[in-house]
């Protein structure tokens, strides 16, 4: 009887299972459509661009500390730190990191340098390697190098300056200018820095051709692909990219190309399907085309972000280069577009230099064939090599000091270089006091912070735990950066809804907006960064839009507007703010109950699309760098705050955030493999237009976004009104257009972006960002800044930050002590200094 | 033998040869890094690749990279990290920091974890024997990036009496008094776990070695203490001891990440972590051998080392 009943109570539990599993049973819907995309950004004011290169910079330079001798004969030493290095390029062609770039000024010098002005409270423009500012000769290139009659602002003509040595004192000429291109360009060595001549502001004719010479280069399309091959284009997928087909192989072992032409049938096979039967375990460049992008199939509106045109470059010959010797100290340059307010961005995209030595250049170089086997001389090579610049014998300079010492991943030392002109020339009085700068490199915060109280190094980065102890010091400096921190969402549906978490909800744009409504950034900014300050745009308000004037971009109307409507802060009559500087002022991001009544219009929109039972938990996974204590807390923040979010909606104890430590969650990013990551962008301060072209809508791949997987800005419709007339054009396409790309449609309506004045710029990007944020694809979350402390042993030249100089950086530095005084001083406060 | 040994190396090199084989095929296998150059030519990156190889097949690469390496001792440049620069140099520079600061520590800490040991075996159960071993016990659970944070702070920077980092070769040789002094703060936060890890071996061979019958006879036969402790106790005890030094040898080489990073010394703790981190394929190769190298050959020695210690353990032995 007992087994009987037991039998019976087993079956009863067996089939409540069953049943609750069956009730349970819910398949979310393949697909999400977001939507038609489109936003009316208003009215543009238009108007054009006046003065062009006849703006004027300023030219007289900040000459010091008044009674200040800095050319005496004590030694002053500035010791700095790093935290790491793993670079260490001071070979101007191939240089990789910032902090490459900082040491490269010291060695180095551009044709033009920005110091301080006069009243220490902005920049002024020196000529330096160029001995007088540029001079516009495009008429004399008319018929020649693609310069066409009447055109201008194309071939500039500089002067060379006559005092400049190497650091053994040997002259440089304009022959040392040519080596020195023709090396960057050399298309055997394929130079890192190769395209700062030809993919940047600054495009010198020929410059691409002679890198690429015969070679094949690959650009997106810019018509569809049915019309390319009409008109007898050869078109290409990237199969990397679209498929993951990277080390995979065909059926004979032969690997898969980057980009396989639309037509061809070689069959690649597929690992991540296992089963080699299997349904597409094997796809060629025209199954993928004619089975997704062809027209009508799913991915068509993606042509344009996976299918290329590929191109032989031109034979070129250096004569086809863009830049000519004139005589031993005269070069001209002839670019590709013509240099807009010239006076501004030639020294800018001047103030650095591709010299190099030619005689240690040419014998830091190795030669190898096409198996990687050494050869004798570069006519043989196929590949060329060097280590210039990348030990202390191999490196050689021609700037204000010279590299003394170097030992990998421990100290760096550079002397005054006594060759330089500038300690002669007159023009650097009241700069330069510093006399050797001794970087130490020390990865762990608390030895940086030890060493700094010992006198040891001159200036430590400050970590938020240190702001309670160091916070009011009277040696505390804040230095805004250009990079904005952000949440940025991964949207693709498909992707999402693969992890079977149920993370497919973050499709929905009032679930990612009700969660920027529940964070509150002046918290987050205070409890988790050092010196970070509240968050709302893509953009902080370190973007100068006009250099002439140093006018910021955020401080702007149109850019207040643009986050003042992004977060819906109403103004004017009648509404809770009267002005938009008050509204503006006012902005926190922060609205719970905003926040949960978006959350629920989610939860409704989720289960009324199928794509959520609206029961099943919820857990959404923020991929971080590594499990430090303050990613944690970061995460707990985020975590608590979208669960208060959810308090009172459907999604209420049924959401949650996981956070997985992940290295190289960038990557897994890029391959749609992360829910969400922390972001950070930034750069390019003086140079804001091409921001959001190269930081968020352009990526490489031509997914229409960098970060954002899943959003495509070139599906978004933005609309700008502009004198009366609306344009509508893909908000990718406009951030290109301001990027100087070559977007003919846009070009052929209105022109091109820098023939507007800066205001009317500003406009325009302004509308750009309010289109990008308005779908909440990312969150911003605060702007970055950096709390330091500066020793006693040093004082900066202005207390007023400057975009391009900072505080005056260590050029206008001067000291209290020198080197022997120091070491007293310190012995004197027992050792450890207070700050 | 002597036939033993050879047999053992020649399959460390089959071994190696395998390992090396699998890590190179499974580490091409996975897809290259993303280029993301912000604004920049991404044509030029592919070039590279190419020019590189990276598109070849993965068994011609692999044929290029045995022969770069049997013909010219050539483990390739940097590709992600010091992109350029020769792997082998950087190793080459960077090893010999790595090497003398665990070398030292292991050096200082071997006669003080053996004093130890016999110390407290010789003083079982008595007060002695328990401070040695909480002591122990303390030092084993404390890990050693611990005592470093508190070595630097209260030595280097209260008391002043050791630097806070590694000198600069610039200011002292690699071998000198005055780059071994500014070494101390790292070898005592190195050398605190190892000694207190060598008295527990020590203490509890030795104390059950001296309860041992042949102790005893040792003993009745007129030996003294110490010579009875020396001769035939601790080499008994040696037996399991020995195999632990050479252990910690092996980890010489390894580096210790933490420690390199709070004292500011440039080895190579860290190489084979970022290696993997950027995906860099030469290096990541290079180190693999490495490790692979010293683990494979640190095993035959502790198999050897046996038959020096106790005559009648013989390797290779059919009988």
């Amino acid at each position: 009887m007992k087994k009987i009943l037991s039998l019976v109570l087993a079956l009863a539990m067996l089939m409540s299972c069953m049943s609750a599993l069956a009730e349970g049973a819910f398949t979310p819907a393949d697909s999400y459509d977001v939507g038609e995309r489109a936003y009316n950004a208003g009215v543009v004011e238009v108007s054009m661009a006046e003065g062009g290169s006849g703006n004027t910079v300023d030219t007289v330079a900040f000459a010091g500390e008044a009674g200040k001798d800095y050319t005496d004969e004590k030694v002053y030493t500035y010791n700095d730190y790093i935290g790491g290095t793993t670079s260490m390029d001071w070979n101007p062609h191939t240089w990789e990191t910032s902090d490459d770039s900082m040491f490269l000024d010291f060695i180095n010098m551009g044709f033009y340098s920005f110091y301080l002005n006069e009243e220490g409270d902005g920049y002024s423009v020196l000529p330096e390697m160029a001995a007088d500012y540029p001079v516009d000769v495009t008429s004399e290139y008319v018929g020649q190098l693609g310069v066409e009659e009447g055109e201008s602002a194309k071939a500039w003509r500089i002067a060379l300056n006559q005092d400049a040595t190497w650091e053994n004192g040997e002259k440089i000429t304009a022959d040392d200018y040519i080596y020195s291109m023709q090396q960057q360009l050399n298309p055997k060595m394929l130079n890192r820095r190769a395209d700062s001549y030809y993919a940047g502001d600054l495009q010198i004719v020929g410059a691409r051709n002679y890198l690429y010479s015969g070679a094949t280069v690959y650009d997106l399309i810019t018509d569809t692909a049915e019309n390319l091959i009409a008109a007898g284009t050869d078109v290409y997928v990237d199969i990397w990219g679209f498929w993951g087909m990277e080390g995979t192989t065909d059926d004979e072992g032969n690997p898969c190309p980057h980009y396989v032409l639309t037509t061809d049938e070689v069959m690649y096979r597929d690992p991540a399907v296992e089963d080699p039967e299997g349904d597409e375990a094997y796809v060629s460049g025209k199954y993928l085309f004619e089975n997704y992008f062809a027209a009508g199939q799913v991915y068509e509106a993606y042509q344009s972000s996976y299918m290329y045109t590929a191109t032989v470059a031109d034979e070129t010959t250096w004569d086809e280069v863009g830049l000519k010797k004139i005589d031993e100290y005269t070069i001209d340059l002839i670019l590709v577009n013509p240099m807009e307010e010239a006076s501004f961005y030639l020294p800018y995209n001047l103030s650095s230099n591709w010299l190099v030595y030619q005689p240690l250049y040419e014998e830091c170089k190795s030669f190898f064939d096409a198996d990687g086997k050494q050869v004798a001389t570069e006519e043989e090579a196929a590949t060329v090599t060097t280590d210039y610049c990348r030990s202390l014998e191999k490196t050689i300079g021609y700037g204000p000091y010279k590299l003394t010492y170097f030992e990998l991943d421990k100290q760096i030392t550079f002397e005054r270089n006594d060759e330089w002109y500038g300690y002669r020339d007159g023009k650097h009085t009241g700069m330069f006091q510093m006399d050797r700068y001794n970087v130490t490199v020390i990865p762990d915060h608390a030895t940086v912070m030890m060493a700094f109280l010992n006198g040891e190094i001159d200036g430590a980065s400050l970590q938020d735990a240190d702001m309670e102890t160091y916070a009011s010091s009277a040696y505390i400096h804040y230095t805004p950066q250009s990079y904005t921190t952000k949440l940025t969402w991964n949207t693709d549906y498909e992707k999402l809804l693969s992890r079977g978490t149920n993370s497919q909800i973050q499709v929905i744009d009032e679930f990612r907006k009700g969660f920027a409504f529940a964070l509150d950034r002046n918290a987050f900014a205070t409890s988790f960064t050092a010196a970070g300050t509240a968050g709302f745009g893509m953009l902080n308000y370190l973007y100068t839009y006009d250099p002439f004037t140093g006018a910021t971009y955020r401080s702007s109307d149109y850019a207040k507007k643009a986050l003042v409507n992004t977060f819906e802060v109403p103004y004017g009559e009648g509404e809770a703010f009267e002005t938009l500087d008050e509204a503006y002022e006012a902005l926190t991001g922060y609205d719970i109950e905003k926040a949960r009544e978006l959350m629920q219009a989610a939860y409704e929109k989720a289960v009324a699309s199928g794509i959520y039972d609206g029961e099943s938990d919820i857990v959404l996974d923020l991929r971080v760098y590594n499990s430090d204590t303050i990613y944690v807390q970061m995460f707990t923040y985020l975590d608590t705050q979208l669960k208060e979010a959810c308090v009172g909606t459907g999604f209420e104890g049924k959401v949650s955030m996981n956070m997985t430590a992940d290295a190289d969650y960038y990557n897994t990013n890029y391959s749609g493999g992360a829910d969400m990551i922390f972001t950070t962008w930034g750069g390019a301060a003086m140079a804001p237009f091409g921001v959001l072209s190269n930081c968020y809508t352009d990526g490489s791949d031509g997914s229409g976004n960098q970060m954002e997987y899943g959003y495509d800005t070139s599906a978004i419709a933005l609309t700008i009104n502009m004198n009366g007339t609306d344009y509508t054009y893909s908000l990718q396409d406009w951030a290109n257009w301001m990027n100087a790309y070559d977007v003919t449609n846009i070009i052929s309506d209105l022109g091109k972006f820098a023939d507007y004045s800066y205001d009317t710029r500003c406009g325009i990007m302004a509308a750009c960002e309010t289109a990008f944020l308005h779908w909440f694809p990312t969150t911003s979350i605060y702007y970055r800044n950096v709390a330091s402390l500066y020793s006693q042993k040093v004082n900066y030249a202005t207390d007023t930050y400057n975009n391009i100089m900072g505080y005056g950086g260590l050029t206008h530095m001067t000291f209290n002590y020198d080197d022997a005084e120091w070491a007293a001083y310190v012995a004197e406060q027992g050792g450890t200094l207070t700050y | 033998m002597t036939k033993y040994v050879i047999k053992r190396v020649l399959l460390m090199f089959l071994t190696m040869f395998i390992i090396t084989t699998m890590c190179f095929v499974l580490i091409k296998l996975l897809p290259l890094p993303a280029i993301r150059q912000m604004g920049r030519d991404v044509n030029l990156i592919l070039a590279k690749r190419e020019q590189m190889g990276y598109n070849r097949p993965i068994m011609v690469q692999l044929y290029l990279f045995y022969r770069a390496i049997i013909t010219g001792w050539d483990w390739g440049v940097g590709e992600q990290m010091y992109e350029g620069l020769s792997v082998w140099g950087v190793m080459v520079q960077k090893l010999p920091y790595t090497v003398l600061v665990n070398l030292y520590s292991i050096l200082i800490a071997i006669p003080l974890g053996l004093g130890f040991g016999i110390y407290a075996a010789l003083k079982k159960n008595k007060w002695q024997d328990h401070v040695i071993s909480t002591m122990v016990m303390v030092f084993i659970s404390v890990p050693s990036y611990v005592y470093a944070f508190l070595v630097q702070y209260i030595f280097c920077f209260r008391l002043s009496w050791f630097p806070l980092m590694l000198e600069s070769a610039s200011s002292a040789s690699l071998i000198s008094w005055k780059m071994f002094y500014s070494m101390m703060p790292a070898i005592m936060s190195l050398g605190f776990g190892v000694v207190a890890g060598l008295t527990r071996y020590t203490r509890a061979e030795l104390s059950e070695v001296l309860t041992g019958d042949y102790m005893l006879l040792a003993r009745t036969k007129g030996l003294t203490k110490a010579q009875a402790i020396s001769r035939h106790a601790m080499r008994n005890a040696m037996v399991v001891i020995l195999p632990m030094i050479i252990g910690e040898f092996i980890g010489i080489l390894g580096g210790s990440l933490i420690i390199e990073n709070i004292f500011g010394i440039p080895g190579i703790g860290s190489l084979y972590i970022t290696s993997i981190n950027v995906r860099d394929y030469n290096f990541f190769m290079a180190l693999t051998v490495f490790y692979t190298f010293i683990g494979l050959a640190s095993g035959i020695v502790i198999d050897i080392s046996y038959g020096f210690i106790d005559p009648r353990i013989r390797m290779g032995s059919k009988k």
